[in-house]
This record gives C-alpha cells, structure tokens and sequence, in this order.
C-alpha cells in the first residue's frame, strides 16, 4: 500500500464491509428499503408483461440516436428529481438549525442532519444537478433533435453514442449507490484541496466523487466528439453553414467547449487519484504540493463547462422563440457569432471563481474585464429574442411561457454575474449564498429552456402533444417557486449569510429560511404537477395526436418527418434550399409533397456491447473506490478485451428495401389523414418541384 | 454511411500506422521519463536546472507522442488533425500561459522571498528563514526530511 488506509482492508473486499451499509441510518435505512421494493415491483411488472425482450431488442441495445437521447433525458429526469430532494433536505436543515435553540434529532444538535452527512448532501446535489442532470437532459436533446435538424438517419457514430450513454448511466449508478454504501464526498461539488486528501478525508467519500465525475468526464466527451463529426459530416444535401438551424449551432460551440475542456478535469481528477492512491504531493500543504493549483485546474474545466450547458439552452430558447412568434429568428448571423464568441471567452475568465485567492490588482482585472466581455455577446442574445418577439404574433402557450421565463432569469443572474466580475464586490459576497443565488438563476434558465423544449419537442418525438393546462398549472407553480426560494436567497446573500451552513447563527435570518422553506412546498407542488401533466397526457394521447408540423408555424427541418420520427428519419434525405426550410416550403406550397420513390437506405445494427462496456464501466469505478484491486484488474481487462473485439468485427449495418420503406411511410401517411388538422400530400417526381428541389435526387446512381 | 468507412482498417489513420512508428514512440517517451525520473531522483542537478531539463524532456516527449502515436501531422488528408491542432495551439498558450501568470503574482504576494531564493539554492539554509516555510509550493528540504 502507498497511502495508510484507516479502517481495514481485504484483498477480497477491499475496504469494503458490512458496517459500511448504513442500516441504522434513521434516513437512510426505510429509503433503502423503498428502493428496494420499489425495484422489485418495477423488475416484478416488466416479467408480468412479458417486456424484457422488447426492453433488450428496442431499448437497451439501441443505436438509434431518439432513443437513446429519450433515455439521456429520462436519466436526466431522475437525477433532476433527486438533486431536488437533496435541495428539498438542504432548505429543511437550514430553516430548522436556527440559533442555539433550535432543536435537533437523529443525532444532530440542531436540525436533523448531522453536519457530516448535511455535507454529503449538498456535495451531491450541486455534482448531480450540474454534471448528471443539467448535462444528460441537454445531451440528450442534441441526440434527438440534431441530427434530424441536419437532415441525416443517425448519428456518426452510433455505436459510440450508445457506449456514451451507458457510461453516462454508469456514473448516475455509482454516485446512487453512493447512498447506501459508504458514503459521499462532503467537502462541495467541486472540493477543495488539501481536505479531499487522504489524511483529511479518509472515506470513500471523495473516491465516490472522484469516479462518478471521471465517468461522467468520458461519456460527454464521447457524446461531444460524435455531435461534432455529425454536424460537420452528415449534413443533408443543400445545407450549407449558412443555413444549419440555430440549435445546432449552439450544439457544435457547446461541445468544441466540451471536447476541448473535459480534457482539464480529467487530468486534475487524475492527479486527485495519484494523490489518494498513491501518495503522490500534488495538491497538498507542503513536500512540493500546490493547494491553489487544485482550484486553478478545476476551474479550467468549470467555467466552460458552465457555458457548455448554457449555450444548448439558448439554443432551445431560440427555436421556440421564432416557431411561437411566427417570424424567422431575428440576426441569425449574429446569434451564430455570438455563441462562438461565448465559447472563446469562456476560456479566459476562470480565475473569476477564485478572485479572493490574491493574485493581485492586474490579474484580478484582466480577469474581470475578461468576465464582463462574456456580457456582451449574451446581450447581443437577448436583444435579438427579444426583436423576434417584437411585432410577432405571439403564441402564449405553455413552452413559450417557459421560454420567456429563461429569458427574464438570464437577466437576473447575467446582472449579478456582472456584480461577481467585479473584485471589489466579489470580495465581500464570495462563497455567500448570494453566489449561490446566482448560480441557481443561471442553471435555472437552462432548466427553464429545457422543460420548454420538453413541452416543445415532445410531439415530435412522440407523436402527440402534452396537455397544456398542466403544463402551464406546473409553469406558475415552479416560477413561484424559484421567486420564493432565490429572491430571500439574494437578500441574505447581501447581509453575509455564507454558503453550505448546516446551522444557522443569526436568528434574525429566520424569516427569509421561511420563505424560502415555502417556496420548495411550492416547488414540491410543481413537481407534483409534472407528473400529473405526464399521466393525463398519456391517457388523453389519442386526442392529442400531431402530424409532421405539431406546431403549425414551425420553422426547421425536424417538422417535416412524420411525428413520431421514424427510426429511419428521414425515407429519403430532403434538399435544402432555405435556412427555415420547413417555413419556406410551407410558404412557397411545397410541404405537402412527398416522394414518389423510395432507394434501399443503410442502418446500423443493434449492438450489446454498449451497455456491457457501461456495465463494466460501472464495476471498475466502484471496485477502485473501494479499493477492490483485483475486481479493477478483471473489469479492465474485460473492457479493453471488448472494445479490441468490437473495433475488429465492426459493424456492417443492414438494408431497408425501399419496398418496405415504401410501405411504412404510406402507413405514416396514412395515419398523419387521419388527424384533423393535417392536408394531404401528393407525390412528386424526380425530386423537384416547380423550380425548387424538394429531396435529394434519387435519379443518381449515389446511393447513401 | 459510405460502404469505405465500415471497415475501420482502410481508415488513413490506421493506414498510416506502422509497429515500427509505435515501438520508437513508445521507446522514446519510455527513455525520456527514465531519464527524469533518474534526475529527480538523483538531486544530481540544482532545481532551477532540473525544471529546465525536465521541461525539454517532456516537451521531446510530446512531440514524439504526437508524431509517432497519434500521427498527427499536417498533410492534406489529415485536415481536421491540422483543425484540431489549430485550436489547441492557443488554448493550450492560454491555460498554460495565464496560470504561470496569476501564480507567479501570487507568489510575489504571499511567499517569503527569501525563502524562495533558497528553495532555488540548496546552499542557503531553510532555518534562516521566518514563518512562511509551509507555505503551498514552498518545499525542498525543510519537508524532504520527513
Ligand atoms: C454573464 C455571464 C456570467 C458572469 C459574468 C458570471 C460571473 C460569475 C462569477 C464572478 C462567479 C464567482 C463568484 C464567486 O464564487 O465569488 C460565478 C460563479 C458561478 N457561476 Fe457565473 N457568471 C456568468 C454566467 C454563468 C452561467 C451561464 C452559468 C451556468 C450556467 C454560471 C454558473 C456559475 C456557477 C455554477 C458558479 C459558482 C460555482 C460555485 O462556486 O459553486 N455562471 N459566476
Ligand atoms: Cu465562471
């Protein structure tokens, strides 16, 4: 052993044991039990119905980019809901822990949770919050929607888009299971060094966080290497730069972010293991180590990463903007410039997280002006929204209302990051909850714009539309919600209150805690509202069926395949003419064309490699926390013994006959009749219409 | 899906891969870190110097990799290596340029000159120094004892 390791260990086990079961946990223990319960009624229901082959064959061996991006979201969801029980404990603990006699159970002197567990918590939520909810559900939404809006039937590579699903999976399981054995690192979500050494946090805790995050690290990164190659190699015939829909823009700057800082996390990650692992001096006190280089690492990473989840949510925000304003989005040129101008300068501001450490007046500037120049394009953003709105006809529905919220919370926390840019401010609110309100109003915006691309591209996906009261009863009780938790929040940011208090000390705070203990009941309720939008909508699904265009005024290439896309997207690949092709065609009267012969089309196989290698991903992340050294050994070997055999057998695809195209897509006509509101369409020959190219000339011998 | 990309071996990436150009990348970059850890571990070059070699080893050793492993070059078929390297240029000038920047500030401001003086120079002694010998990144011999 390199570094001592308090408590035992076992070459069987490693530091693995019963007592580390939390099973006299008063939280823990009857959670544990609902889980497992709750498991067995799934497992036990999924037999009943006889579904585990339809699970295997559609889902959990898929390469098709929908359904793997519906799971990203679904994995998204989860740990959404999760995060949000951590956020509902944290506002619970500090409403009760107020003043010295605040009472206390289960242990602790005040409140309920004891202070190294309440550290536990507010450590996950902010990792699963930030990397396995905001993260998964913005992939997941690229997945979907990006290769359609290029026009192409899959992904680059789709093998390799299962693979980054299931090791994104992976890293949710790890930290899930970090629950109920062992426990989490309680030191924040991005830890600070030295208290995450080996002398400060003996636990697995930080092992936890250090492969749950390394994991996470390798999916996106996958996931951001195969949008790039996707946008930039498998555009439809006809889409030139200049015309790719503004959602994918913000796709590819949102992952050239990704591709290029994962990188720096990993590597800091890395040597946070080398010190635990092997007792190298990286990041600690003395014999060589560097405290401020941990933070100056991490940030290098974190700050892009915060615009990496930002930029696809203004890409969202500017697709339902035009589509329920009924005009085309306003500067497109410009919104293009400015998401590459955001991804440049996200690079230069990071020391803005860590302005207190003293670097002095100059750095501290540059890296001020640096941050305040981060304004700029955001501004040029808003402004051109708001233009698009202005004179439009709008459309009040519940996704625009969410869009609109995401513009008015971008304004608040844009305005307060500006006050964090400057040091003279920053030094008196850094690590206050002022922070914290700042942030959550900016990843409350990316929340917002995608509970609106939910609602907005749900029928698409799924072929009918959500129901629209629940969908707005849920708006107003979550944006009531965010009003009573985070304007308090900033109020006692301003009066010094700091961040991650398990006990409160000032007494005279305890009417904000109230409010905001309020506005998480009204949260609840909104969450609440969520599922109960999701049950009366799948019921009520037969009468809210949509045809190709669920919207009537949409604008880009994903509304003009059937709802649901088939598995194919598209039966043959549409030309582009237009940046809004769907808004011009349906302007210039070809929208309801279709094509009047169908080629053979080339698909990917199925493959369960995928989800074996995130398996196995899985097992080595939890045999290195605990140490388990022959389990890493055998893990690894079997992933690399996989991989060289799957990168040998390659995969060869197989033909759809345009016979059988044929006959699915008259079906999918066939049905788009049947619903009220959609027009027939006729087919056209050769591709071209008038003088315009509706589709890909089929008369060429090319075949894709 | 064009029918050439299903067998990744006709790939130029792979075309262009030879054992030999692994076995010399790995050779190279093997005998490099030898030759660092040799001088770490042999204190047989005062610090400033041995940051200095130890600097051009990796370097070497970066390069090499990049040539013979990840045969990243500028030729006209490898266009996006060309792309990819044209925005690591200046991100990696960036990261590496700006930290060196803010940490040499805060050294300026936080450590005991004179104690960094001697870190550079075995001769002085640590002990003639006040206070600040635990600072971060202060080391050399007061720790190397224990
Ligand atoms: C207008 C652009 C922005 C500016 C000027 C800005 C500025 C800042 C500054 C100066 C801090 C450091 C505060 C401190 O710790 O003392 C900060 C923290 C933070 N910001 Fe922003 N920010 C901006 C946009 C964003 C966006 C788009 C996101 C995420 C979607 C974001 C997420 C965060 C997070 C997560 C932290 C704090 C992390 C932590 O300490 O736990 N910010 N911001
Ligand atoms: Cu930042």
């Amino acid at each position: 052993m390199l570094v001592d390791l308090p408590g035992g260990w076992s070459p069987l086990l490693g530091r693995l044991a019963w007592s580390q079961i939390p099973y006299a946990n008063p939280i823990l223990a009857p959670l544990f039990v609902a889980v497992v319960i709750g498991a067995i009624i799934v497992l036990g229901l999924i037999t009943y119905y006889g579904k585990w082959t339809y699970l295997w064959k559609e889902w959990l061996t898929t390469v098709d980019h929908k359904k793997l991006g519906v799971m990203y979201i679904i994995i998204g969801l989860v740990m959404l809901f999760r995060g949000f029980i951590d956020g509902l404990m944290i506002r619970t603990q500090q409403v009760w822990a107020v003043g010295p006699h605040s009472s206390g159970v289960f242990g602790s002197l005040h409140g309920y949770l004891t202070p190294f567990h309440f550290g536990q918590v507010y450590s996950a939520h902010g990792l699963i919050m930030i990397l396995l909810a905001a993260t998964p559900l913005l992939v997941g939404f690229m997945n979907i929607i990006v290769p359609i809006q290029i026009g192409a039937r899959d992904m680059a590579y789709p093998y390799l888009n299962a693979l980054g699903l299931w090791i994104t999976a992976a890293a949710a399981a790890l930290i899930m299971i970090s629950l109920f054995v062992g426990d989490f690192a309680h030191n924040g979500w991005f830890e600070y060094a030295p208290i995450f050494e080996m002398q400060y946090s003996p636990g697995v805790g930080v092992d936890y966080w250090i492969w749950t995050l390394q994991l996470v690290a390798l999916g996106t990164t996958l996931g951001g290497i195969n949008i790039l190659a996707t946008v930039i190699k498998m555009r439809a015939p006809g889409m030139t730069w200049g015309k790719l829909p503004i959602f994918v823009w913000a796709s590819l700057s949102a992952n050239v972010i990704a591709l290029t800082s994962f990188p720096a996390l990993q590597v800091a990650l890395g040597l946070v293991a080398a010190d635990r692992y092997l007792g190298a001096h990286f990041f600690t006190a003395g014999m060589g180590g560097n405290l401020m280089l941990y933070t100056n690492l991490f940030w290098i990473w974190g700050h892009p990463e915060v615009y990496f989840v930002i930029l696809p949510a203004f890409g969202m925000m500017s697709e339902i903007f035009p589509t329920f304003s009924e005009k085309p989005l306003f500067g497109y040129i410009t919104m293009v410039l400015a998401s590459m101008a955001i991804a440049g300068v996200s690079w230069l501001v990071w020391l803005h997280h860590f302005f207190t450490m003293g670097a002095g007046p100059y750095v501290n500037t540059a890296f001020s002006v640096a941050t305040m120049l981060v304004g700029i394009p955001t501004g040029v953003k808003v402004f051109n929204w708001a233009f698009t709105m202005y004179r439009g006809r709008l459309t009040f529905n519940a996704a625009m209302l969410w869009a609109i919220g995401a513009l008015f919370l971008l304004l608040i926390g844009g305005m307060t990051g500006m006050m964090l840019a400057i040091p003279a401010i920053n030094y008196m609110v850094h690590n206050s909850v002022f922070v914290v309100a700042h942030f959550h109003s900016m990843l409350l915006v990316i929340v917002y714009a995608i509970f609106g691309s939910v609602l907005y591209w749900f029928p698409k996906v799924f072929g009918f539309k959500l129901d629209e009261f629940w969908a707005k009863t849920m708006f107003w009780l979550f944006s009531a919600g965010t009003a009573l938790v985070f304007v308090p929040m900033y109020m006692l940011g301003f009066m010094g209150m700091t961040r991650r208090l398990e006990y409160v000390f000032n007494t005279g705070w305890q009417s904000y805690l109230d409010v905001m203990e309020f506005g998480i009941v009204v949260y609840t309720l909104s969450v609440l509202a969520f599922f109960i939008l999701l049950y009366v909508s799948v019921r009520d699904h037969a009468k809210n069926r949509v045809g190709a265009d669920a919207w009537g005024t949409s604008r880009s290439l994903e509304w003009m395949t059937h709802s649901p896309v088939p598995f194919y997207n598209f039966a043959v690949l549409p030309h582009i003419n237009e940046r809004d092709e769907v808004a011009w065609r349906r302007q210039h009267g070809i929208d309801n064309v279709r094509p009047e012969h169908y080629d053979d089309i080339h698909m990917p196989n199925n493959t369960g490699v995928a989800i074996i290698l995130g398996g196995l991903t899985f097992v080595l992340g939890f045999a290195l926390t605990w140490r388990i050294w022959w389990l890493c050994i055998v893990s690894l070997l079997a992933i690399i013994v996989l991989m060289i055999i799957r990168s040998f057998r390659g995969d060869p695809g197989y033909i759809v006959t345009g016979a059988e195209l044929q006959r699915m897509e008259e079906e999918a006509y066939r049905r788009e009749a049947q619903i009220a509101d959609s027009h027939h369409s006729h087919p056209v020959s050769g591709g071209v219409v008038g003088n315009a190219m509706a589709y890909q000339r089929n008369d060429s011998s090319k075949r894709l | 899906m064009s029918h050439g990309a299903a067998d990744p071996t006709m790939h130029p990436e792979v075309q262009l891969s030879t054992s030999k150009g692994y076995f010399l990348g790995f050779a190279i970059s093997a005998f490099l870190m030898l030759v660092a850890t040799f001088l770490v571990t042999s204190h047989s070059v005062p610090p400033f110097g041995l940051l200095m070699v130890i600097s051009v080893c990796a370097g070497i050793a970066v390069i090499a990799q990049i040539y013979f492993l990840l045969h990243i070059d500028i030729s006209e078929h490898n266009i996006w290596n060309t792309v990819a390297l044209v925005l690591f240029i200046p991100l990696f000038l960036i990261t590496i340029g700006l930290t060196w920047w803010m940490f040499s500030q805060l050294y300026l401001r936080t450590m005991d000159m004179s104690v960094m003086s001697s870190a550079m120079q075995p001769a002085v002694h640590a002990s003639a120094t006040p206070g600040m010998a635990a600072m971060p990144g202060m080391n050399a011999h007061t720790d190397s004892g224990n």
